[in-house]
Parts: C-alpha cells; sequence; structure tokens
C-alpha cells in the first residue's frame, strides 16, 4: 500500500504554556500536545474487479514480503439444512481440505501443501462458506492449482470422513464439560429458540453424513460465479485477475441451486431466571448472562448504540460494568457487556461475569443497576468523550494491512452493507450526544426483557453473600421464581423432564 | 531497491538448498540507565505496536509470595502520584492505614486458620466464625476503603489511553518474565513514553485489596473451572523437582490470600529497575525522533544498585520416572514428558525440528497415531525451551475404543523410532521450508514481531530471532537420533493418564475411555 502523509505540523503557538513538572516533562498526559493525524480510508472501488464468471474480487497488492493470500466467502451453510442433518454442512467444509480431490490422494495432496508450505483452508459456517490459500509468491502456480483443484474437484476420502466423525462423536460426548460451553448453547436457546442457530448434532445426525450427501451439498452450493474473493500480497493486480478467470472458466461440474433467504428468528424470549446446576467439579465459580434481543446492523441507531454499549460494558477498563464489578468490588476477572448488531436480523444484547458462588446474585444485581442507570441518567462528557474517540481513534486500524482491506470490502459486499459506511462511520461517531445515549438506552435496554441464566453450582449461588445479606437470586427471578434448566443427553440432546 | 532484488532472488532458491531465511533488522540502543530500546521503524498503517518487559517472572518468587509478579503486573494498572487520584498525600496515608488494618485482620484471620486445622471449624470465611474485634477491624476497613474511593480516579490510567486510541493494552506474565503492550496511533507515541515511564517512576499500589481479589477471580476462571486445571497444575509441580518452574504462575491460592501490599512493592524495587527492562517498538516512526522522546522520559528512571542474580534452585536431575493418573471431566488422553533444554541451547533447534516432524497433518504422529493405527483421534508434539530449563512433551487424545495407555505405548514407539532410525531427507526439508516460509509470516504482524523481540530478549538476547532460523537450516539427520537417544530415557520421564470422569447429568451407558472399575494400577 501507499505510503499516506499523516502529519500535519501543529499548528504555531499552540504549544504555548504546557504545564511542566520538575523535571521538566508535562505533569499530566492532558498537557501533551499531538501533531494532528489525517487519514482517509481507501476506497473500495480502487480494489474492486468484477470477474469473467460474475462473481467480485478485491486485490490488494502489497509487496513488503513475498507472501501471497487469496480467499473467497459464498452463501452456503447450515441455515440451508434440516434438523436431521445437523453437522452437515462443517463437515462439507472441512472435508473439502482434508479429503484430497478427484486425481490427488488426501495424503499427497496434505503432503505436498506441507512441502511448499502453502497454507490452505476450507470451512462452512452457519450462514457462509469460505476458503483461503497462503503461499510464498514463488509457489503460487502449485499453490493456486491446488487450491482450485480442491474446490472444483473434492475428493471426500472416506477414510478421512471416518476419522473425523469418530473425533466429532468423542467431542459430542464432552460437551456439558465446560460451564462457558453449557452457557452460550442454553443461552441462546433461550434468545433464539427453535432456528438454525440453535440446532445441534445429535449421535445420529453425524452418523448420517455420507460421502454422497457432502457431495450433493457440495455440487448445490460451490459456484464460481457465486464466490466473493479477497486477494492480498505480492502480486501483479493484472496478472492475478488472469488466474483467478482461468481457474474459475470452464464451467465447474455443478447442480447449483437458489441459496435462499437466511430464516429471522421469530422467538419471543421469556424473561426471567434460569439456572443450569453443575456442581460436578467442587469449583466456587459460576457463571452468569444477562441478556435480550437487540437490534440489526442497518438500524439508524446503531451508532448511538454502539455508544451507548461501550460505556455500559464494552469499553473494557473504562466501562460502567467493569468498573462495577471487578475494579470496585473485586467480583469478577471478566465482566462486560457486548449489544452485536446482526446482520440478517435482529442481533443480541447480553452482559455477564464470572464469580464466586456467594457473590454472584451481587454481580448481577449490579450490572442490572447499570443497565437502568443508563435509562435514567445521562453519561457524563468525559465518559462519551471516551467512548467517541476511541472509536474515532483506531479508525484506521481497520484498514492496516492488505489483507484487512481486501477482506473488510469483499465481506461489505457479500453481506450487502451500505457503500458509504466506512466512509460516514467516523463521522456518524462524531454525532453522537448523549442524548442520543440517553435515547439509545431507553429504546434499547430491556431490563424487564432480561433473560438471566445462572450456570455453576445452583444451590451456593441461592444461598448468597452472608456479608452481603440485601442481595438475592430470589429477588431477581420476580414472580415465576427460578426455573431449572436439567443438562440435556450430550448424544442425543434430549433434554429430560424438570 | 536492492534489498528488494536480493531477496527475492534468494526466495527463488527456497526448495533448492538450505539458505538464510528473512533477517529481522532492529536498530538497538541503551539509556545510561540501562534500559535497552529495540526499534524497527516500518512503514504502513499510522501505528506503533509498543511494548516493555521486565526479564522476570514467577520463576524468581519464593514460597510464600508465589504468584506476586502477576498480581503485580495487575497493580501496574492502578495509577501513580499523577494519575489515578485527587489527593496523592491523603491517598498514600489511607493506604498505610489500610495496610496496618490489614495486618491486624490477617492475625485474626491467623487464629481462625489454626482453629480449621485442628479441626474445630470447617469455613475460616464464614462471619460467624469471627470475634468481635475481628469483625470491627473489617467494619473500618470497609470505612476506610469508602473514604479512599471518594479521592480515586477510576482507572484513569485505562481511560487516558482509551480516549487517545490506544488499543489491546494488556499484560502479560510467565515463569520467565512479565510483558505490558498496546497499540497506539503514531502521532501520539508522545503518550506511551509518558505513560509508561510515569508508572515506573512512581507507582501507587491503590486498590490492592480488591484487585487481590480478582487475582482470586482469574485463578478460580483459568485452573479451577476448567475440566483439567488442576490435574495440568499437579503435573507441573510434580515434572519440576527443585526447579521454581515447579509452582504456577498465578500462585497458590494460600499465598495469594496473603501477600501484601509491601511483598508487591518490593518485587517491583528489586526487578524493575531500568536496567532491568528493555523496551521494543515497531511501526511507523522516525528512529532520531523516538531516541529522543526515550531519554526525555525513561532518562528519568534511576538505574538499580545491582541486577538481581540468576535463580539459584535449579531442577535436579530425576531419577525415576514418574507417572500421574487422573480423571476429569475431558476426553480421555496421554501426555509424555521429558526434561531436556533451556532456550537457545546447542540440543533446542534438533529438538524443535524432532517435534515439526512429529507435529501436523503430515506429521508421523497423525499418520501412525490417527490414520494408521487410529488408537488416537489428534496427537501432536512441542519444545518448551525456558531460561533456565526446559522441557519435551507429546501427548495424544484417546479415540473411542481405546485407553489412554494404549496412546501412551503408540507415542513411545514413534519416540523410540525417532532415536533408531535417520528421519527422512523429504520430510526434514518439509520441516526446514516451513520454517523459512515461517520467517516470511511472522513479519507480517507488527504487534506479533514486538512481543516476539520482547521475547526473545527475555529469555537471553533478541538477536536469536536470526540465529534461529540459520540454526533450524543446519539440523542435520544425525542430529535429531542423537537428542532423541539423549533425553527420551526411561528415567528422564513423566507420565500423564487422563481417564474420563462422568459429570452430572442423565445416565448414560458405557463410554470409550472410562476408567474400568478398580484402578488400573
Amino acid at each position: 500500500m501507499r505510503r499516506r502523509e499523516w502529519f500535519k505540523a501543529a499548528a504555531g503557538g499552540a504549544l504555548a504554556a504546557v504545564a511542566q513538572g520538575q523535571d521538566g516533562l508535562p505533569e499530566h498526559p492532558r498537557d501533551l500536545v499531538f501533531p494532528k493525524l489525517t487519514y482517509d480510508p481507501p476506497d473500495p472501488a480502487e480494489y474492486r474487479h468484477e470477474l469473467d464468471s460474475g462473481s467480485v474480487a478485491y486485490l490488494v497488492e502489497d509487496h513488503q514480503l513475498p507472501l501471497v493470500s487469496v480467499s473467497f466467502t459464498l452463501r452456503a451453510g447450515s441455515y440451508q439444512l434440516p434438523k436431521e442433518s445437523a453437522g452437515l454442512a462443517s463437515f462439507t467444509g472441512s472435508q473439502i481440505r482434508s479429503g484430497g480431490t478427484a486425481t490427488r490422494s488426501a495424503r499427497d495432496f496434505d503432503e505436498d501443501a506441507a512441502f511448499l508450505a502453502t497454507q490452505i483452508g476450507s470451512s462452512v459456517g452457519a450462514t457462509s462458506a469460505s476458503g483461503s490459500v497462503n503461499c510464498l509468491t514463488q509457489n503460487i502456480d502449485a499453490s493456486l492449482g491446488m487450491f482450485f483443484d480442491m474446490l472444483e474437484n473434492p475428493g471426500f476420502d472416506s477414510e478421512r470422513l471416518e476419522i473425523a466423525r469418530a473425533r466429532s462423536l468423542q467431542g459430542l460426548a464432552r460437551r456439558n464439560d465446560r460451564l462457558g460451553g453449557i452457557l452460550s448453547r442454553e443461552f441462546r436457546r433461550l434468545t433464539r429458540g427453535d432456528h438454525f442457530t440453535t440446532v445441534q448434532s445429535t449421535q445420529a445426525s453425524i452418523q448420517s453424513i455420507t460421502r454422497e450427501r457432502m457431495q450433493g451439498f457440495h455440487a448445490r452450493h460451490y459456484d464460481p460465479r457465486r464466490m466473493f474473493f479477497s486477494v492480498a500480497g505480492d502480486f501483479e493486480t493484472r496478472d492475478m485477475l488472469r488466474r483467478l478467470n482461468e481457474a474459475l472458466a470452464g464451467g465447474w461440474p455443478s447442480e447449483t441451486v437458489e441459496a435462499g433467504d437466511i430464516p429471522a428468528p421469530s422467538h419471543r424470549p421469556e424473561p426471567g431466571l434460569y439456572m443450569v446446576d453443575k456442581t460436578s467439579r467442587d469449583v466456587n465459580q459460576s457463571h452468569v448472562t444477562l441478556g435480550h434481543i437487540g437490534i440489526e446492523r442497518s438500524h439508524p441507531d446503531a451508532f448511538k448504540v454502539r455508544i451507548m454499549n461501550s460505556v455500559l460494558g464494552g469499553g473494557g477498563f473504562t466501562s460502567r460494568i467493569m468498573l462495577r464489578v471487578r475494579s470496585d468490588e473485586g467480583l469478577a476477572y471478566s465482566a462486560y457487556s457486548q449489544y452485536q448488531p446482526g446482520t440478517y436480523y435482529p442481533g443480541v444484547f447480553r452482559a455477564g461475569f464470572q464469580s464466586r458462588n456467594a457473590t454472584c446474585a451481587q454481580a448481577a444485581a449490579i450490572v442490572v443497576e447499570e443497565i437502568e442507570r443508563m435509562q435514567n441518567e445521562k453519561v457524563t462528557a468525559q465518559e462519551l468523550g471516551t467512548a467517541k474517540n476511541y472509536q474515532v481513534e483506531i479508525f484506521p486500524r481497520f484498514f492496516a494491512t492488505a489483507g484487512q482491506v481486501a477482506g473488510t470490502f469483499a465481506n461489505d459486499e457479500f453481506t450487502g452493507r451500505e457503500t458509504d459506511y466506512w466512509k460516514m462511520y467516523r463521522q456518524r461517531i462524531l454525532d453522537v450526544s448523549a442524548e442520543d445515549v440517553l435515547d439509545a438506552a431507553q429504546d434499547h435496554l430491556h431490563p424487564d426483557r432480561l433473560v438471566v441464566l445462572a450456570v455453576g453450582d445452583t444451590e451456593a449461588m441461592l444461598r448468597g453473600n452472608p456479608d452481603q445479606p440485601g442481595y438475592s437470586f430470589e429477588s431477581l427471578a420476580g414472580d415465576a421464581g427460578v426455573r431449572s434448566i436439567p443438562l440435556p443427553d450430550p448424544l442425543t440432546m434430549e433434554y429430560p423432564e424438570a | 531497491m536492492l534489498h528488494r532484488i536480493l531477496r527475492s532472488l534468494l526466495a527463488s532458491l527456497l526448495l533448492v538448498a538450505t539458505m538464510a531465511g528473512q533477517r529481522v533488522e532492529v536498530e538497538e540502543f541503551i539509556l545510561e540507565n540501562g534500559m535497552k530500546f529495540l526499534l524497527i521503524p516500518r512503514e504502513g498503517d499510522p501505528n506503533v505496536a509498543a511494548g516493555w518487559i521486565s526479564k522476570f517472572g514467577s520463576v524468581n518468587e519464593r514460597p510464600g509470595v508465589t504468584g506476586v509478579a502477576h498480581l503485580f503486573e495487575h497493580m501496574m494498572f492502578k495509577g501513580t502520584h499523577v494519575i489515578g487520584t485527587k489527593d496523592v498525600e491523603r491517598d498514600l496515608a489511607i493506604i498505610e492505614e489500610l495496610d496496618s488494618l490489614r495486618a491486624q485482620i490477617q492475625s485474626q484471620r491467623a487464629d481462625l486458620l489454626e482453629k480449621q486445622r485442628l479441626g474445630l471449624i470447617e469455613d475460616p470465611d464464614d462471619p460467624a466464625n469471627r470475634s468481635a474485634e475481628h469483625s470491627a477491624l473489617i467494619a473500618r476497613f470497609d470505612a476506610l476503603l469508602e473514604a479512599q474511593r471518594e479521592l480515586v480516579v477510576k482507572d484513569e490510567f485505562s481511560q487516558i489511553y482509551t480516549t487517545n486510541g490506544g488499543s489491546g493494552m494488556n499484560a502479560g506474565t510467565t515463569n520467565d518474565f512479565t510483558i505490558y503492550f498496546i497499540n497506539v496511533p503514531s502521532n501520539k507515541l508522545e503518550l506511551w513514553f509518558w505513560m509508561e515511564s510515569d508508572r515506573l517512576a512512581s507507582p501507587v499500589f491503590r486498590e490492592f485489596y480488591a484487585e487481590r481479589d480478582v487475582v482470586r477471580e482469574e485463578r478460580r476462571l483459568r485452573t479451577d473451572s476448567t475440566p483439567t486445571g488442576k490435574l495440568d497444575e499437579q503435573l507441573e509441580s510434580m515434572f519440576w523437582q527443585s526447579s521454581p518452574y515447579g509452582w504456577p504462575v498465578i500462585g497458590w491460592p494460600s499465598d495469594l490470600n496473603a501477600i501484601t501490599r509491601a511483598e508487591a512493592m518490593e518485587f517491583f524495587d528489586t526487578y524493575y529497575a531500568p536496567n532491568n527492562l528493555v523496551a521494543a517498538l515497531v511501526g511507523d516512526f522516525d528512529v532520531e525522533e523516538l531516541k529522543a522522546l526515550a531519554r526525555k522520559y525513561f532518562g528519568r528512571l534511576a538505574r538499580g544498585a545491582r541486577p538481581p542474580g540468576a535463580v539459584r534452585t535449579r531442577e535436579v536431575e530425576q531419577q525415576a520416572e514418574q507417572r500421574l493418573t487422573g480423571r476429569a471431566e475431558t476426553r480421555p488422553q496421554a501426555s509424555i514428558r521429558f526434561h531436556t533444554v533451556p532456550d537457545a541451547h546447542v540440543d533446542e533447534p534438533a529438538l524443535i525440528v524432532l517435534s515439526a516432524i512429529l507435529n501436523g497433518r503430515t506429521g508421523r504422529l497423525y499418520k501412525s497415531l490417527v490414520l494408521e493405527q487410529q488408537v488416537a483421534v489428534q496427537a501432536g508434539a512441542g519444545v518448551d525451551g525456558r531460561k533456565y530449563d526446559g522441557s519435551f512433551q507429546a501427548f495424544g487424545v484417546a479415540a473411542p475404543g481405546s485407553q489412554p495407555e494404549d496412546v501412551e505405548k503408540a507415542l513411545l514407539a514413534e519416540l523410540e523410532l525417532m532415536g533408531r532410525e535417520p528421519v527422512g531427507e523429504r520430510e526434514l526439508q518439509k520441516v526446514k521450508n516451513q520454517q523459512l516460509a515461517g520467517d516470511f509470516r511472522k513479519l507480517q504482524s507488527k504487534f506479533g514481531l514486538m512481543l516476539q523481540l520482547l521475547t526473545y530478549e527475555a529469555l537471553g538476547d533478541w538477536r536469536n530471532i536470526n540465529v534461529f532460523s540459520e540454526r533450524i537450516q543446519a539440523v542435520k539427520p544425525e542430529d535429531i537420533q542423537r537428542v532423541a537417544k539423549r533425553y527420551f530415557t526411561d528415567t528422564n520421564r513423566t507420565v500423564a493418564l487422563y481417564y474420563t470422569k462422568e459429570g452430572a447429568g442423565p445416565p448414560r451407558g458405557r463410554r470409550p475411555g472410562r476408567l474400568p472399575e478398580g484402578d488400573p494400577r
């Protein structure tokens, strides 16, 4: 990337009257005067290219190191599959990489990639499939050849499938082991209900995966016309375009079907207190999450909500939840809130922490207090300034490397983000006022709708802290009382009657 | 320009013969007080990755204060004479009074611990067991904390960095060193110099006792509440017989409850003098400007009286195989560990190449244990070269139908083969090719490069980042055989077998890898 001239000399005379201490240094950081930094984000149009296949590629050259990286994303995922096929999408993704190609055995494929020191990856997630190759410039022919051979003619070696299946089944059996894992799974179930994001693979669904079904998934979705490429590193743009066009030409054998819309969840979460008893390790710590349904990425309040959450619990050590739960009270190592807007449908707001069993109720009460305080008082000028300045100051970091530039723009186009998003980003942050933050808190935080989930030693959590008898989980539960969620059988995911 | 042509020429020879990898060019300079700076100016985004280390960690602790290096690291974010307070004089007076009250509370608690030792009470932290005097002391302590709260400017240190666009701020403590790092916008580099030199010049350990509770939560999170955390900790302290590497970086619970602020200050005075510190900066800056800032800000720190000596207590030679059999809510697994060599030892490159030949999708362990014998679903090996000592470890997770001891047997067979037969030319070249490509990949991230420079320097000398690659390229098949024979011996071996313990949940049928009825040994 080109070097830009960032600094403008500080205006003359601005250096006057700087407070200095005994050693001649400024007394406080606020007395420091910094040169101005101007930065313009890269323009996507400069890197965008349409390929012969009709797909799109963002190419960003960077010749500092003799490395080339090519990645793609396309629309395919577990959202397209029925529950009984849970696991098929992710297996297809990983077996494209592990199972060799039509003409190269799985073992030879691995050996060749390893000898070239070329890194090749493939995966399928909930709403997208992706693949990547990273190689030394001098190995680009062989590496791209292997990569596209793998994408066009995956071998789906049967033996590799069985090895992956055995490992997966063993992993299923262990999914009630970790408090954090149980917490995310059950919180998603409580907030999303019956939705593709809450579908869990089972022994039966993993056993139903066959080579033919993976081949079918691949043939239906891996269409070169649908790939969004991001390419970064040591190449010449024209040469790389020629390579991509050649690799994608010839019409891959495919029975492409429409990708289909991503279904939005229709579940309305039931607020209240839910607990999962998990005491087998005799550990004096439990995990707690509180949250509710949030907003979509395209919501006009998205930037206000971002700043609001930053003050509440998204801003690390400078946010309120961290200050009170960790710094003031020493109740938790990690305490946070996140308000992740959804790309395709409303996301989820959640706050959480881990604490001693006895102090979980106290920490949860503090979090609720802080959520309510966001709705009742305006944030201070300093809080607002810190949250906004941070977002503005770190902006250049989004585009720090050629890979980030190409990847960000390709992903933006893939997910249909508005084209002036980055151009307007800093201004939209700067426009947020303390009133906006208050409005955002009142409109988009819902203490009355909180789903509170605690996983750990239920009895000890309910007993509370003898030093702080004022706090209890029962008072958080309200009229509905404490609802207990049993652990499911990890192989069938059937939940026993409570 | 010439540099670039030369580099592409070299790169084109990559797969043909051994050659030197990408060298990292570093500008080094040392202040009069002994503090060292490592600088890599680099164009790119307007940001600088900045960090510094103290070359001391938990290995420099002693029994009674285990965990103090890490607790101290937390305290470095609590402010200074300038940052974090409205009235430093009053603040310091309160801190002193808090310490004195805390000492009295500790002596009360010692009485309760004695009662617990004798079995007279169960929980020394149950308020019902406290004497009236004990409770009164706690009440006074809490009241004083409230008074101090009025003076504290909460997390001002973090707030200043955040509002100026500092990102990724954190710190870490290891056995051998403690590291502090952040990314700062390049026009605000002077802020980094101000903030970091200030917290070294006049740190104030306010909120010490609340922060100690935070660290206890961190211990519960990282060790106590993970399925194998406590077993791993026991294994570590069994493996190291006399070396201080045997105690956990986060500290033993008894010590975490008792470390005093004075003990943390003592650690600071001994190990944080500028002559024990090294800083590294990678990014968009002018070297001369940066040197001037370094002199201006860090130059004010006074050189320490005498650098602390090397750790005295070293590992004794192991005399017999050690075994640990545990049960945890985890997959059945085996690990085999040997004492080997410290970082930068002449045998280290051969051990690293050896582990690389065992590792990965095309490594011997995956091919033999996972693909062919199907005794494991996952297997790997690794080298852990620390400052004073080192170890080699191989591990595997048992496949359904196999037991940890089957994995142990298969791992041992592969290790034994490394000593018996020379490795193939192609598999050795594969490892060397990956090393050379890795030399370029590791330069991609400014932040990663800063961390690597500091890590190399903490263990010995940053120059090893360059020497390392050449040493790897020079490893011959006979070197690998030699180190395998030398270190993979029966009496130098520690074996850990973890069996599956089922947790709470609905009753189910027998699972593969469950411990058979009765103890197997």
